[in-house]
């Protein structure tokens, strides 16, 4: 295989990543513009290139179709924030489980049993609560009027569970989660009256903005 | 506005350019400073067309190929300008108050 083609080919693969409406669009426009760019006898795609191409193709993929009022950007980028705030207390859960079930078994040997269940279902749950996250960042970025909703109901499920949890005064896992809990609630506090405010409404129902 | 936007839509201020040409364009606007690599460059031409800054001039095929040109849209004009007028308003503030007398420094 010759030196072009097999760049062309590399290329062709990182181009891969692009939404397939853009790469039906452009895909051999920007290829030619990577050839002619390309250095005499180059082989492979450069680090530097495939990142830029990759970051190029992930903002692609994760920014909505048209530019969303500025509460709506708002409330996209502290779901991103809700998103990282839960990855952290799920790394900390993980991380210190051992630990935490030792200390259970010696301080609270009654509740050892509630106590790992819990700790179970937060490190299951933890991954599902990332996704969740990142999916309403998402679809809300797009307008979408049941990711509205999904998000309120998200919402009322989190504080009724965190509110719950105070009543029944179960500690089970420290101040730390208790904390985390609650900002997190506050951030989703916070989406939820952006994305409700009357500013984004006609972003998630055109149809009402027309009238 | 960032920069690189900046500079896509300077290139194209006297005319169309396809994404080559307006990459070696921003590379001489800038002074050799900024070379736009690929991604970047079709992620900000997408946006811009998107936003209805810039429109498809024509296409043409060059050696089977197809190459796009691209052309400034009336509402990327009046962007570009108010945008030029706010740098350099900016940079004569900076400017003057660097150099009170009004003089040239030296």
């Amino acid at each position: 295989m010759t030196d072009s083609a097999s760049l062309e080919r590399g290329y062709r693969r990182v181009l891969a990543c692009y939404p397939r409406a853009f790469r039906r669009e452009s895909e051999q426009e920007m290829l030619a513009v990577l050839m002619a760019t390309a250095r005499e006898g180059q082989r492979r795609v450069g680090l530097a290139e495939a990142a830029d191409l990759i970051r190029g193709a992930l903002r692609m993929r994760l920014r909505p179709a048209s530019r969303p009022p500025r509460t709506v950007f708002t409330a996209i980028k502290l779901m991103y924030a809700g998103a990282a705030v839960e990855l952290a207390a799920w790394i900390t859960v993980v991380v210190t489980a051992g630990s935490v079930k030792s200390a259970m078994v010696h301080r609270a040997p009654a509740q050892w049993h509630a106590a790992l269940i819990h700790l179970l279902a937060v490190e299951v749950i933890g991954p599902i609560a990332i996704g969740l996250w990142l999916w309403m960042a998402w679809a809300n970025g797009r307008g979408n009027d049941g990711a509205r909703l999904a998000f309120a109901s998200f919402f009322a499920l989190m504080t009724l569970s965190l509110l719950g949890w105070l009543a029944e005064g179960a500690v089970v896992y420290a101040r730390a989660e208790l904390i985390a809990c609650a900002v997190l609630c506050l951030i989703q506090l916070a989406v939820v009256v952006l994305i409700f405010n009357k500013k984004s409404n006609p972003y998630y129902r055109p149809e009402l903005a027309q009238r | 506005m960032q920069e690189a936007t900046f500079l896509i839509l300077t290139a194209l201020a006297d005319g169309s350019q396809h994404g080559y040409g307006i990459i070696t364009d921003v590379q001489k606007i800038s002074g050799g400073r900024v070379r736009l690599r690929a991604g970047t460059l079709y992620t900000a031409l997408d946006r811009l067309r998107a936003d209805k800054l810039i429109g498809v001039d024509r296409e043409e095929i060059v050696d089977g190929r197809l190459r796009r040109y691209y052309r400034l849209t009336p509402a990327g004009t009046r962007r570009l300008a108010a945008e030029a007028a706010r740098l350099h308003a900016n940079a004569n503030a900076a400017l003057t108050r660097l150099n009170p007398a009004g003089g040239m420094a030296t």
